[in-house]
């Protein structure tokens, strides 16, 4: 399989792997997998309680080059966006981007669903 | 397309496979859709006895055998090498039964619409940590703790595998309770991280 430069570039250099407290109220904590292929990743986002825009984010996946690059992306795309913004992110703005082929789109769609998990986690953990 | 056993197009008598003739020995027409039921000549069910499906695919392997219609007509030549890719993927399809059970699921929930994500409660939660900790593992390489994660793996896997009989048999006996396939699918999915972590985790020696 021909991997994108893109791809290979997030691949070998992810940028933002590791872990964010989880306990933190500003931390929110997405973990979804691809039962197709087995897939597992796991994304966190920082948000600033004042302006609510994401500081911060990290991701550890196991999966596929496409799926390390992808959510790799993803927790890039998400430094400085408000909330709000961040939820709009299309899993096609991700392919893209990478230059995904169709069997690999899938990846794509977990980054993005990891994405919304974090937010969604965040969101229900700081209802006031 | 169910196999309601057609006859051999040459001597009319019962196939067994859809693919060939034991009678008269004559390659069939088959029909463009078939299931891998058919063409091996078994019942749509998930018990198959292992050995009968091992002999039935060597007699038709045997009989479909491209080398045994070098001086037949172009046409059954090419029938007869179809008709043999066929049978291998049918083959290869049951003969293994976790591909056999996601095959006859995809074949049996045609009413309702399955949850294909479907896990166990906490399941993804315990895989990531899996996951992490086959990390470590790898890296100090700790042949006794890879080995003995290899085996719970493995033990987790054959029970989710030992459950496929009973869940078949129970939906054939409550074709309307529609949780039971959606049971089987949640398993099959379960299966699919198991194997993935298994597959990391190297060979014992």
């Amino acid at each position: 399989m021909a991997y994108s430069e893109k791809v290979i570039d997030h691949y070998s250099e992810p940028r933002n792997v590791g872990s964010l407290d989880k306990s933190d109220l500003n931390v929110g904590t997405g973990l979804v997998g691809a039962p197709e292929c087995g897939d597992v990743m796991k994304l966190q986002i920082q948000v600033d309680p004042e302006t609510k825009e994401i500081v911060d984010a990290k991701f550890k996946t196991f999966g596929c080059g496409s799926a390390i690059a992808s959510s790799s992306l993803a927790t890039e795309w998400v430094k400085g966006k408000s909330i709000d913004e961040a939820m709009s992110i299309q899993n096609t703005e991700i392919v893209e981007e990478l230059s995904l082929p169709p069997v690999k789109i899938h990846c794509s769609v977990l980054a993005e669903d990891a994405i919304k998990a974090a937010i969604s986690d965040y969101k229900s953990r700081n209802e006031n | 397309m169910a196999f309601d056993q057609p006859a051999c197009h040459t001597c009319e008598s019962t196939l067994v496979s859809r693919l060939f003739c034991f009678s008269c020995n004559a390659l069939q027409p088959f029909p463009r859709e078939m299931d891998f039921f058919e063409v091996l000549g078994f019942p749509v069910s998930f018990e198959i006895k292992s050995s009968e499906l091992e002999e039935r695919y060597q007699e038709l392997s045997l009989e479909l055998h491209p080398d045994f219609y070098g001086l037949a007509p172009e046409a059954e030549k090419l029938l007869s090498e179809t008709a043999s890719a066929i049978l291998n993927t049918a083959y290869k399809t049951l003969r293994e039964p976790t591909l056999r059970a996601s095959y006859l699921l995809h074949l049996q929930a045609t009413k309702q619409k399955l949850d294909e994500r479907s896990l166990p409660e906490g399941f993804l939660a315990e895989m990531f940590f899996l996951q992490e900790e086959l990390d470590e593992l790898l890296g100090s390489g700790n042949a006794v703790d890879l080995s003995a994660m290899r085996e719970d793996m493995q033990n987790r896997k054959k029970d989710i595998e030992a459950d496929y009989a009973p869940l078949f048999k129970k939906h054939e006996e409550q074709p309307e309770d529609s949780g039971i396939l959606q049971q089987l699918q949640t398993h099959l999915n379960a299966e699919r991280y198991l194997r993935r972590l298994l597959e990391r985790i190297p060979a014992a020696d």
